[in-house]
């Protein structure tokens, strides 16, 4: 398996506080990497800053060969259409309907409408969300906007999903539901799936791997 | 109805600094044209001893004619019958036609330079009413200029604080395109779109203005009044009206892609 990304001596962080201190780790492709850590361990940091977000204060960290330390707005916006991304707060558009939302990476990518939307109608079937099409996400529940927020990330089949907590505050149905989707990407697609989590699942029959963050360490436990 | 309102402020912008742009155009023209009626009656007067044939050294100067008074001695000759006229030497009348309509300072300068000529016995420049004229009309400029740069600076402060209801409005959809990597073009076509297609509703309500006042019966019977017959060429006054609206929509959404861009 080769090496998706490659962080070597990483400091990460705000003005007054680092935030990841001299982090040394790597992720595979095809992996399935569980990020843990207490509430404010760096999770969110870390996972921003792989898709550019939070810059890079010191040391290197490469995605997929794109060095990230100082790195152009154009270079960033490549990157990042080869990534997917489920963030805490779902991040959907509120005035395009759901159907429109999933279709984003794909709209972005330059893929023409009517392909993008087959698309997103079959992934929304998948997440069990075919008959909220037309919805907006507001008028959805959390868990509804979390499957359609997960069924935008891997639309576009990108090389490496990246979700910030996709199951806090699911019930349990929906919480299955997603773990179910992130599988799926990483057994039938070969796409890298990292999940920053405050705990592990307690059943989870896939191979996977551990990366823990502890007051801004970061240690490969598996 | 918010959506309305946000479409009301940028349109209202574009209209005034538009119409402002416009009638600053149109008034300039009519000024010019009224200048030009002026000086096709205005003309300086000199009484020389000697012919003269050129005044090279004053540039304002358009042409020299020479009056011919052949009509006023005749007149001379009838009213006078004892006067013998061939026995005075007549001076040589000429009216100079100026380039443009000078200010009472160049007109004074003008005055000064046919004084210096040692031929040019009288110089007749009518320097009164002329310069009240003169100053009739920069007066009038003036004003009128003031007004409309007044108009479209509220335009413009009408764009800017649209700008910052752009920012708010489209600030998170922005946002998350970039998050998924949309270049710039893709997180502003929304913004372009609205941009565009207010610009274009903002021509059309000026044009329609226009038209409308180029029809009135004030405006006609005042242009007929002092004899003038603007000669601005709609159709690229209408493309320039375009053009600028245009290029204010486009820059006030780039502006906010910009300002919005993390």
């Amino acid at each position: 398996m080769g090496v998706l990304v490659k962080a070597e001596n990483l400091y990460i962080g705000y003005k007054n506080e680092m935030v990841i201190r001299n982090a040394n780790f790597k992720i595979y492709t095809k992996d399935f990497v569980f990020l843990t850590g207490v509430s404010g361990s760096g999770k969110t940091t870390l996972i921003k800053s792989v898709y550019g977000e939070v810059p890079v204060v010191k040391g290197s960290l490469n995605v997929g060969g794109i060095e990230l330390n100082n790195i152009k707005k154009s270079k960033l916006s490549y990157l990042r259409k080869y990534l997917g991304v489920v963030f805490q707060d779902y991040k959907l558009i509120p005035e395009w309907t759901i159907l429109k939302n999933v279709m984003l990476p794909m709209l972005i990518s330059g893929i023409d409408k009517s392909t993008a939307e087959d698309e997103a109608i079959k992934l929304l079937n998948k997440v069990k969300l075919s008959h909220k099409l037309d919805k907006y996400p507001a008028e959805l529940s959390g868990g509804e906007q979390q499957r359609a927020a997960i069924a935008r990330a891997i639309i576009h089949d990108p090389v490496m999903i990246l979700a910030d907590e996709p199951i806090s505050g699911l019930d349990e149905y929906s919480a299955n539901l997603v773990m179910d989707l992130f599988v799926m990407a990483n057994s039938e697609k070969g796409i890298t799936v990292v999940i920053a989590s405050h705990s592990l699942p307690q059943t989870f029959d896939v191979n996977y791997r551990q990366i823990h963050l502890e007051k801004g360490q970061v240690h490969e436990l598996s | 109805m918010n959506s309305l309102k946000s479409h009301a402020a940028l349109i209202l912008a574009l209209v005034s600094i538009l119409s402002s742009i416009f009638l600053f155009r149109l008034f300039n023209n009519i000024m010019m044209k009224y200048q030009h009626n002026i000086l096709n009656n205005y003309s300086i007067v000199i009484v020389s001893e000697k012919e003269i044939n050129n005044l090279n050294e004053i540039k304002e100067i358009e042409k020299i004619e020479k009056i011919d008074i052949t009509k006023q001695l005749e007149y001379m000759k009838k009213k006078f019958k004892n006067l013998n006229l061939e026995s005075i030497k007549m001076p040589y009348f000429y009216r100079l036609k100026l380039k443009t309509l000078p200010s009472p300072k160049k007109l004074k300068n003008i005055e000064e330079m046919l004084k210096s000529y040692p031929n040019i016995k009288r110089v007749l420049t009518y320097s009164s009413s002329q310069t009240k004229i003169y100053n009739l009309l920069m007066l009038l400029k003036i004003t009128s200029s003031v007004f409309m740069v007044i108009i479209a600076i509220l335009g413009f402060l009408l764009i800017v604080k649209q700008l910052e209801v752009w920012k708010l409005q489209h600030n998170e959809r922005m946002y998350i395109m970039e998050l998924f990597g949309a270049p710039f073009w893709f997180r502003g076509a929304a913004l372009f779109k609205i941009a565009f297609i207010d610009s274009i509703l903002a021509l059309i309500i000026t044009v329609g203005l226009i038209i409308y006042i180029q029809n009135s019966v004030i405006y006609n019977t005042l242009l007929s009044d002092l004899n003038i017959v603007p000669d601005l060429c709609m159709q690229k006054e209408f493309l320039l009206l375009f053009v600028i609206s245009s290029g204010i929509s486009f820059i006030s959404s780039v502006v906010v892609i910009i300002g919005n861009s993390k």
